[in-house]
């Protein structure tokens, strides 16, 4: 079975599979755990939305969950093998300009401009983002394959492809997303093989910089901040997310009020119940016992996506199936971290589970990449052999 | 070169992949024990507050018990407040709704501007109050069409209603906002700022009675206040009621005949101290302070100097003049110092230490008893007689029947009056008792002061054979006795001997109230003229009348009748009337003339 080119680890990769061999290829595992995962979580959104007569929110959310489903499955199967790394810069550059534009068009919501209206859509662009910035790093890493060492051009390069959208997200403002993609770009270059030396070089350099960014930050953002470590401040200001939240986790206890019966969540003390502190929904109606099974969940999703990184064909693969499953467990641990009490109330949705079509479109985008690389990759069909 | 290098590249991805796991996994570890902290930790304290957050307690109000009459007559009940309420979530546009319910109700423009503003501050899911005290047109016009008006609703709240208005006044009290000091008194009884509470008169004394018990309900809220349904409710207890021993036919005869005078009726029932009228003048309508009064309204009741606010029947305080003459005729008497054949003589004054002590008569009594002497309230015969008997006595007697002491009616505000002694003037004045001293005390003027209740106790003991019995409000199983520290000791002759001089006073040819004596009643009486201020005299002694209103003197009659079977003991006092005889008396002689012709008209049908 003699194909094209060495792959990334040495091993013949296909050139061009058939629909049968990439059907063969495609990490169906990963699909039955994202779709248990949405399916519970549109359990526990009928709840969050109050049952019976806000059925129509189930019906869009599954709506777009069958949307990103499709175009899972059209960037997983439909799409052959290189085109992403060929046009990843190309991805990148169009959500660049998507962001551009909302800095200059986009529509204002709860003080920030985030959403460009499409005429039939309205999208978020710095969701699309998340995406672009991880497909135009792999890309990156991936033509430096050959020789690692950055010279001051490519560097530059590197910061102002990573600057550039961190920059005009933070305008927006949303700081939770910038810190969010920041993330998600460290555990690329870290993965990519920066040398530990540079590592802690930019640890100690960014521990400096926090005072400059403190300073920076707007006041309802620093306000989040404050209000993470002393809610009881301002009990029914700015600490009321956090405090109701925290009460409606607690009151869960280990198996939960039931399904429908969290007093919190139907009684309205639960901000944002169905959005971003759908967590707590779950955790007071299901107790520690379902939260335990989401972060299951989410644990195999993660584990199973970095076995896709680690057997990814090529360099940008890997690359991009570590950043997917980075992006993905970030989002999951800002997001619980947040309305468990352990993180500043920031704007990120929990993954699969949150009322969003953004969310979940980008979410189930970035899987059809993940399964994308899977169907690529080098173990397929042989023995594992050489790791 | 190039394959080892991407070799090396390999292993070292692998194992920072690895290194990330490890990473990912503290992370995830991280949110299961704050998971763990929170929910099995923690879990029963976040439970007791979520159930906080779910559960308000909402008091239900009990009805205040009602207080009637002698009778049985509704003295304060609770009326109907029918109040207009809309629930602007319910409206479909609160202003276009008002704007339509506008000619139905008496609201101005303003007032819906009002409305409309109140709105903005409330949730809409409440209810809002547009308009109180509908009348019947209004509600009964609004209640034919409410099903035209969505979100509307009537509503009934009670309200403390005086059904008589303007009628004991002071007695029965009234209701006002519970006061941040009055909270803080009354503990146990749990008031809310908003609460109304008993401010005066029987309302306020017999407050904790009258209010019940709150109910509770416990509702289950969403975070905006919003009531899901209820969870328990534990009903409000009502108040008690309160039958007070208050006869209305003579209250109402009794406030007709002061009506545009200032000072005090009391008449009470000799046999057992309960008081059948109290009246105050001036006086006002207790239902202006349940419906709000203006400004003006409330200024002109707590500047006015005729104090239509005080109670002067229990609180007004005034020298009891020659109604104590009886007291000492008792106490002289009683100690020996004179008997019923005993005379002395009455020039129309008395010289002591070069100070001239006068009579009200100026030209003199003559020779008379003591009989007479009270018939005809000579000043001098008593001045001499105190001279016998002594400030101690006197002191005696007088506390006996209940001076100087607050008889513990259960009304707010009582005062004690004065009585004075020796000791007292020490200790007031660092100063000793002075001989003259004791004579004018004897006429009940100098220090001494007795309230429209003491002079009615007082009255009312002699009429019913020597008992002193405190004076109740409310119908008793048994009569209470005041039990003064100075027991009166009374022997039943001296008693008929200052009864029959007291009946003088209305019969007699020289009595005082002779002129005024009813045609088919035996009364037996007592004047008193208490100066306001110290007489001026021309130079032969002769009283210059004062034509300032204020320095007038205060008008005083006791009375009992009938003089055979006592039914009724009352005490009138008239502020600045002039003399008891012509301006006290009358008023007394006609509340009881009327009072018992009623009776006996009431006994024939």
């Amino acid at each position: 079975m003699q194909r094209g080119r060495s792959g990334f680890l040495g091993i013949d990769a296909s050139d061009s599979l058939s629909l049968q061999e990439r059907l063969e290829r495609f990490p169906w595992g990963l699909i039955i755990l994202l779709t248990i995962t949405v399916l519970f979580g549109l359990v526990i959104l009928y709840s969050a939305v109050g049952g019976q007569e806000n059925l129509h929110f189930i019906y869009k959310q599954l709506g777009r969950f069958l949307t990103g489903m499709v175009l899972m499955f059209v960037i997983a199967l439909m799409c052959e093998e290189k085109l992403f790394r060929h046009q990843a810069y190309l991805v990148y550059a169009i959500i660049l300009l998507l962001l551009i534009l909302v800095a200059v068009f986009g529509s204002v919501g709860m003080g920030a401009r985030r959403w460009l209206d499409l005429g039939v859509m309205r999208i978020q662009p710095s969701e699309l983002m998340k995406v672009g910035v991880i497909l135009a790093l792999a890309r990156f890493y991936h033509d430096r394959a050959v020789d690692p060492h950055l010279g001051f051009r490519q560097l530059a390069g590197l910061i102002l492809l990573i600057l550039t959208p961190l920059g005009l997200i933070v305008k927006q403002p949303d700081l939770g997303t910038a810190v969010l993609i920041a993330s998600v770009v460290c555990v690329i270059i870290f993965v990519a093989g920066l040398s530990w030396k540079t590592l802690i070089f930019a640890i100690l350099i960014f521990g400096a910089s926090l005072p400059v960014v403190w300073n920076s930050l707007h006041d309802y953002q620093r306000q989040r901040v404050e209000t993470l470590f002393f809610p009881e401040r301002d009990p029914l200001g700015s600490g009321y997310h956090i405090i109701q939240s925290t009460i409606a986790v607690g009151s869960g206890g280990m198996t939960g009020k039931g399904f429908l019966a969290g007093s919190q969540s139907h009684l309205d003390f639960l901000p944002e119940r169905h959005t971003d502190f759908i967590f707590s929904v779950l955790a007071e109606e299901w107790g520690f016992l379902g939260g335990m099974v989401i972060l299951l969940l989410y644990g195999l999703i993660i584990l199973r996506g970095m076995m896709i990184a680690i057997s990814a064909g090529d360099r940008f693969g890997f690359l991009l199936a570590a950043g997917v499953t980075a992006l993905f467990t970030f989002q999951v641990v800002i997001n619980i971290g947040m309305v468990i009490g352990l993180l500043p109330v920031v704007g990120i949705p929990l993954p699969l589970i949150s009322y969003g079509g953004s969310s979940m479109v980008t979410i189930l985008a970035a899987m059809g990449l993940l399964a994308h690389v899977a169907i690529y990759s080098k173990y397929h069909g042989r023995a594992v052999r050489s790791i | 070169m190039l394959q080892n290098e991407h070799l090396q590249f390999i292993a070292n991805a692998k194992r920072r992949m690895f290194m990330l796991v490890g990473f990912k996994g503290i992370l995830f570890v991280l949110l299961g024990m704050r998971l763990f902290y929170l929910q099995m930790m923690k879990g029963g304290a976040y439970r007791d507050l979520a159930e906080n957050n779910r559960i308000s307690l909402q008091p239900e109000p009990a009805l205040r018990g009602r207080i009637f009459g002698r009778n049985g007559e509704i003295l304060v009940e609770n009326s109907p407040n029918y109040c207009l309420e809309v629930i602007p979530e319910l409206s479909g546009g609160l202003e276009r709704l008002l704007y339509r319910l506008q000619p139905y109700l008496d609201l101005t423009q303003e007032d819906l501007e009002i409305v409309l503003k109140r709105a903005r501050s409330q949730r809409s899911f409440l209810p809002l109050n547009v308009q109180s005290h509908l009348s019947w047109e209004e509600m009964s016009g609004i209640e034919a069409r409410i099903h035209t008006f969505p979100g509307t609703e009537l509503r009934i709240h009670p309200l403390r209603y005086y059904p008589y208005g303007e009628f004991a006044t002071h007695f029965l009290g009234y209701l006002g906002d519970v006061s941040e000091s009055e909270r803080k008194m009354s503990k146990n009884h749990h008031y809310r700022s908003g609460d109304l509470i008993g401010k005066a008169g029987v309302e306020k004394s017999a407050e904790s009675r009258l209010r019940g018990k709150e109910g509770v309900r416990e509702m289950e809220v969403n975070a905006f206040g919003r009531q899901v349904r209820q969870l328990s409710f534990d009903p409000p207890q009502p108040g008690e009621d309160i039958h007070l021993t208050l006869d209305v036919d003579l209250q109402m005869e009794a406030e007709r005949m002061m009506v545009g005078k200032n000072g005090s009726i009391v008449a009470m029932d000799p046999s057992n101290g309960e008081v059948l009228a109290m009246v105050s003048q001036p006086s006002y309508d207790p239902n202006i302070f349940i419906r709000g009064m203006t400004n003006r309204q409330w200024r002109e009741l707590i500047v006015n100097p005729k104090m239509p606010l005080t109670n002067k029947s229990v609180q007004g305080q005034y020298p009891p003049g020659s109604t104590f003459k009886m007291a000492v005729a008792l106490a002289g008497l009683a100690g020996g110092h004179i008997t019923p054949n005993d005379q002395f003589y009455c020039p129309g004054y008395l010289t002591r230490q070069e100070h001239r002590f006068y009579c009200w008569k100026f030209r003199g009594h003559g020779s008379l008893d003591l009989k007479q002497a009270l018939a005809q309230s000579c000043d001098v015969f008593f001045y001499k007689l105190a001279e016998k008997v002594g400030i101690d006595a006197i002191e005696h007697y007088g506390r006996g029947f209940g001076f100087g002491e607050i008889s513990g009616i259960a009304l707010p505000g009582e005062r004690a009056g004065l009585m004075p002694s020796r000791s007292w003037k020490l200790a007031r004045y660092r100063k000793p008792w002075y001989p003259g001293e004791t004579l004018i005390t004897a006429i009940g003027q100098g220090y001494m002061l007795a309230t429209p209740l003491q002079l009615a106790n007082m009255i009312a003991t002699i009429a019913n054979g020597g008992t002193l019995y405190r004076p109740v409000i409310e119908r008793q199983n048994k009569p209470q006795l005041f039990h003064s520290k100075h027991k009166l000791n009374l022997r039943p002759e001296h008693l008929a001997y200052v009864r029959e001089g007291l009946e003088e006073v209305v019969k007699g040819r020289l009595g005082t109230a002779k002129k005024v004596q009813p045609e088919n009643l035996r009364v037996a009486g007592k004047t008193g003229t208490s100066q306001v201020v110290r007489h001026r005299r021309n130079v032969g002694g002769k009283v210059i009348q004062t034509d300032n209103e204020s320095y007038k003197d205060h008008a005083l009659f006791v009375a009992y009748a009938p003089t055979e079977n006592p039914k009724i003991a009352l005490s009138v006092v008239v502020e600045h009337g002039g003399s008891g005889s012509s301006s006290a008396a009358p008023i007394a002689m006609g509340i009881l003339e009327r009072y018992f012709e009623q009776k006996s008209d009431q006994n024939k049908t």
